[in-house]
């Protein structure tokens, strides 16, 4: 076992800890870690530019917007007054009935997780394994050596143009989905 | 990091293996993006382990930024249309998403 396998087990297990993780928050703290491991693992595949990405935009920005998204769809159950049976049932509103979004799921499908992962690996150890060996003899390795700025701006100038696309397509999505608030006069 | 690439890929799968069973098997819309995001990195960490493998590591570079950037994009707006659902029907199960509404 190599520190650079180490890496792999353990995003793996964090993988598995952030799928079965009760609270939604834990999980996406899982999440989070599972990307400062993937950074790692790009850190030690040398590839530093990629893995500065990952730790900034899924380890920070990814992250905070997931933990917002939760903090908005999970308030303090503490606070949230209780229906006299005892359950999470808010008050009716605008004529739809407000339950607490984390009741009402099945948690026997998580808990049979290991179980589940315990089965795919054994079988990936015994199916998968031989099938990338023979992928590995079908590799063909490039010649020339290029850094990454001529790739991006040279080769790949196109995928610029498609990622601006995508911002303004996304910062467009978000603009409609939340119009803001008109001012009255 | 060339003579794991077998062992990486297998670890790959498990992890895009984890990623997809959340998406299999859970309600919440949150989880759903919390499965799709285990998935995506799982293919980050594939196009990393090729590129290491066949010697392009600035054009495997050049395509995880790529990748980031949608995944970036895709989880602000797929968030942004939970917390409205969640506004509108007051759940966050992805079977509350089975009506429509002019």
């Amino acid at each position: 076992m190599t520190y650079h396998t180490l890496l792999f087990a353990l995003v793996t297990g964090l993988a598995v800890a952030a799928v079965m993780a009760r609270s939604l928050l834990l999980s996406v703290l899982m999440l989070a870690l599972v990307s400062v491991g993937a950074s790692l693992i790009l850190f030690n595949f040398q590839a530093p530019w990629a893995a500065v990405f990952e730790l900034s935009v899924c380890a920070g920005l990814i992250t905070a917007l997931f933990i917002g998204a939760v903090t908005l769809v999970n308030p303090v159950r503490d606070k949230a007054p209780q229906a006299p049976d005892g359950s999470h049932e808010r008050p009716i509103s605008n004529g739809v009935k407000r339950e607490d979004p984390a009741d009402g799921e099945s948690r026997m499908r998580f808990y049979a997780m290991p179980l589940v992962m315990a089965i795919a690996a054994i079988a990936a150890w015994f199916y998968a394994v031989p099938f990338f060996e023979s992928l590995e003899s079908w590799a063909r390795f490039s010649s020339r050596s290029s850094t990454l700025g001529s790739i991006i701006w040279d080769l790949r100038r196109f995928d610029l143009l498609g990622q601006l696309s995508l911002l303004a397509a996304g910062v467009f999505a978000l603009s409609s989905i939340f119009p803001g608030r008109k001012t009255q006069k | 990091m060339t003579g794991y690439f077998a062992l990486d890929w297998y670890f790959i799968t498990l992890i895009f293996f984890a990623g997809m069973y959340c998406m299999l098997v859970s309600r919440s819309l949150i989880r759903q993006l919390i499965g799709l995001e285990i998935m995506s990195k799982s293919c980050l960490l594939g196009i990393i382990s090729t590129g290491a493998l066949t010697n392009n590591l600035a054009l495997s570079q050049a395509l995880i930024i790529m990748m980031i950037v949608i995944e970036a994009v895709v989880v602000a707006v797929g968030l942004s249309l939970l917390v409205k659902n969640y506004r509108l029907t007051g759940s966050i199960d992805i079977w509350s998403l089975d009506n429509l509404k002019g």
